[in-house]
């Protein structure tokens, strides 16, 4: 089961994940990340406080926009990760490439 | 051999009748003899009466096999039997008396001798053709017999068997008690009459026949009456054999039943043609309900629809269309039109009340028709019936006639149900080549499966100073774990787990990438960090754009007793130290393959080394373990895992595989199916 809630703040937009995402809803992500880049946004946020569980097709998803951000220019900060699924993201060694941190005011600070 | 006897009944009770006939006239011929030449004989009358009665059993016997034989006749031809039996015993019957006539007043003529041998042979064609005639009737009155109509036949049999002997009392003459009897059978034979339930099954054109069959039947009745009386009043002096209750009461009984079979059809001839409407109908509906052989097309159940609805409404034009993708559709069947007038009167349809409220969108349209009028030259009313599979709208029928308001409630009701039972046809037919089709996936991924387990090793190199043990199950019919080992050269192996993202059959084709790219590169003999450094790059042009793959390499040295790693994303491997005993994940920093597609993937890389002693053991394994869930949605865990390996570190390495996948199972339970692929790969160092 997975919600997702796009909000847009004045300088950044909020995408905020409930649940958990696997293979069957990782399309799901992907559309609302699609979406933003069509939107022309500069600056997401990935809200991941209640976010329980994320599969490989989940990772995988965030995996493939590295590229494309870094092309356009836009920043993407994940914030808020519960320890387990920090750990998945850093055995893969996603922590380097994607900018993770602990809390919501660290993540803001970061596009200002 | 023993068959033999039953074969022949009918030709052994012909021959007997025939023998008893002769018997009969020998007897009569004898005695008359004797009577003329005024000698007593000293045979008794009792002697013909009794040959009498044995020749009526044989013949009655006689055309009840045969007739029995023959069950598959129709009624026409049962009929048309009898007719025939009639018409014979009536033309002899016939020769006989121009035979007579044409004679004159010769010497010859009066003989008694002669006119008593012609006696006996109008007396046996009577005979037979009453007998036959009765026989016949008895299958027409027993045709969808009750058990009442069965009892009632035979106790009409009974007393025809009776009234045989009945010529021992009155020896054949027309007395009270005589007329009582034949009173008593012609009220029994009438009231069996009234059983004509062959009649509406005949079409128009078999009932004028057997109209006419029954006239003959009747004519040869009445004409062989006649003539019997005729020698009954003559006051002869042989023995009257034709004046039998018997033969009378099987006179009225034939004559009675043509009667009311002749009645009865002529007054059935003006409904017959909806009878055969019904029975029409009936079997076309049987037709319909016939589901569709797979194979066969849905336009064939289609074809059969139109020919129904159009008999079922005596329609004089018809079409079928079925709708195509982007809202046009196709004329399928078209009949008594041509293309141009179909296309003229589409139009005209479309654009009239009530058919331009059609909506091929719409989704209530299950047993709704629409009947109505057009302002046509020819054509005068329409009715128009969706075509609906699955509530989805596929297509209409248009069922045209010249006369205003052609469309009864009737016929309505017929065609709704002939087109539902349509629909339910081909949406069978769909369901069926649905299902066929998925079977064929089924059996596509089997073969995937198979093809999959053959690409894990079935054997794992390795030496006499350790041992390796590996297990693999994927979740769905195949999977996205990966194993392998590879004998480097002396005392060298080099190890891998890997793990591909996602599940199913996409995870399968890459694990496949991932062993071709294992066994190219082993060749080079690289260090952990090259393999991983040249695995990424080779997989960065094969993978999807957000697909990856989780490997840990391993050169273990058996010489040097060392173990060489390096790790792509891949979950920590587990490491029991049996000094300490004690395990460890080893830590060391990395990142997956395919995830950074370019050089600076190599700065992510790290390769380390450790030294192992005896009774160390090295657990490699893939996510879908550590994050097994039970129905409590907790996981398994690194720390549950580490434990269980700590505990059996004693044990060898299948024996720890196996406790190891055992926990795992128990763990998530028997309610909880696996979501993830389970691999685990256990190396025991013995020396």
């Amino acid at each position: 089961m997975l919600k997702i809630e796009t909000t847009k703040e004045t300088n950044y937009h909020l995408i905020q994940l409930i649940g958990e995402v696997d293979a069957s809803n990782s399309v799901e992500l992907d559309e609302a990340i699609v979406d933003l880049i069509e939107q022309e946004a500069k600056n997401i946020l990935i809200d991941g406080t209640q976010l329980d569980y994320i599969s490989s097709a989940g990772l995988g998803v965030f995996m493939s926009y590295i590229e494309d951000f870094e092309e356009k220019n836009i920043t993407l900060v994940i914030f808020g990760l519960n320890e387990k699924v920090f750990q998945v993201f850093k055995i893969l060694g996603l922590d380097h490439l994607i900018n993770i941190k602990s809390k919501k005011i660290e993540a803001v600070q970061e596009i200002e | 051999m023993l068959k033999l006897p039953n074969l022949n009944i009918g030709k052994i009770s012909l021959l007997v009748a025939i023998m008893t006939w002769l018997a009969l006239l020998f007897v009569d011929i004898t005695r008359l003899f004797g009577n003329l030449n005024q000698m007593e004989s000293g045979i008794a009358p009792e002697i013909s009466y009794i040959l009498e009665i044995l020749f009526f059993i044989v013949v009655y016997l006689f055309f009840n096999y045969s007739i029995q034989k023959s069950e598959k006749n129709n009624f026409i031809d049962l009929i048309w039997r009898g007719a025939t039996t009639g018409l014979v015993a009536t033309s002899i019957s016939i020769i006989i008396s121009i035979f007579y006539y044409l004679l004159g007043d010769s010497r010859l003529a009066s003989d008694p001798l002669l006119r008593n041998v012609f006696y006996h042979i109008d007396f046996a064609f009577v005979t037979l053709f009453l007998v036959s005639c009765t026989l016949l009737w008895k299958h027409l009155i027993l045709y969808q017999r009750t058990k009442r109509v069965v009892q009632q036949w035979q106790a009409f049999e009974v007393g025809l068997l009776i009234s045989m002997f009945f010529v021992f009392f009155n020896r054949n003459t027309l007395d009270y008690s005589f007329l009582f009897g034949l009173a008593v059978l012609v009220i029994f034979g009438a009231s069996l009459a009234v059983n004509l339930k062959w009649i509406p099954y005949l079409t128009f054109k078999e009932k004028w026949k057997s109209i006419l069959f029954l006239v003959f039947i009747q004519f040869s009745a009445a004409y062989l009456f006649i003539q019997v009386l005729s020698y009954s009043e003559e006051n002869s002096i042989y023995l009257n054999l034709t004046d039998n209750l018997f033969l009378l009461s099987l006179f009225s009984f034939v004559f009675i039943y043509a009667i009311f079979s002749f009645l009865v059809t002529l007054f059935n001839l003006p409904t017959s043609s909806v009878f055969e409407q019904k029975l029409i109908e009936a079997i076309n509906f049987q037709r319909l309900s016939q589901s569709i052989k797979p194979g066969q097309n849905e336009n064939q159940v289609l074809d059969i629809l139109m020919d129904s609805c159009m008999s079922a409404a005596y329609v004089d034009a018809a079409w079928l269309e079925l709708k195509e993708h982007d809202e046009k559709s196709s004329i399928i069947h078209q009949r008594y039109l041509s293309n141009e007038e179909q296309v003229v009167l589409q139009k005209l349809i479309g654009s009239s009340k009530p058919f331009s409220d059609f909506k091929w969108d719409d989704k209530l349209q299950d047993n709704k028709t629409y009947t109505g009028k057009i302002n046509d030259l020819k054509y005068k009313s329409v009715m128009m019936i969706p075509l609906t599979v699955n509530k989805n709208t596929i297509g209409r029928i248009f069922l045209l006639k010249e006369v205003k308001d052609g469309f009864n409630k009737e016929m309505i009701n017929i065609i709704s149900t002939f087109v539902g039972q349509a629909c339910i046809s081909v949406e069978n037919h769909r369901l069926l080549n649905e299902a066929l089709k998925n079977e064929r996936y089924k059996e596509e991924l089997l073969i995937a499966q198979r093809v999959q387990r053959s690409l894990l090793p079935s054997e794992l190199h390795h030496d006499s100073t350790f041992e390796i043990h590996g297990f693999s199950e994927a979740a769905d019919e195949v999977g996205g774990d990966y194993y392998e080992t590879q004998s480097l050269g002396e005392a060298e192996f080099a190890v891998i787990i890997g793990d591909v993202s996602g599940k199913g059959t996409s995870a399968a084709f890459n694990m496949s990438q991932m062993k071709g790219v294992f066994h190219s590169l082993v060749q080079l003999n690289p260090s952990p960090k090259e393999f991983l450094v040249k695995a990424n790059m080779a997989l960065s042009h094969c993978l999807e754009k957000n697909h990856f793959i989780t490997t840990s390499y391993f050169i273990i040295n058996t010489k040097k007793k060392s173990i060489r790693y390096a790790r792509a994303g891949h979950c920590p491997t587990l490491f029991y130290d049996a000094e300490k005993n004690d395990s460890e994940y080893l830590d060391i920093d990395g990142m997956g393959l395919g995830i950074l597609r370019n050089s600076s993937f190599e700065k992510y890389i790290h390769e380390k080394e450790v030294f192992y002693k005896k009774d160390d053991i090295l657990v490699l394994f893939t996510d879908g373990i550590v994050e097994a869930k039970n129905e409590h949605s907790e996981e398994f865990g690194y720390e549950r895992l580490k434990n269980v390996l700590t505990e059996n570190h004693e044990q060898t390495a299948a024996e720890i595989q196996q406790k190891l996948i055992d926990q795992v199972y128990d763990f998530i339970g028997s309610n909880t199916l696996p979501d993830d692929d389970y691999s685990l790969l256990v190396i025991k160092f013995n020396s």
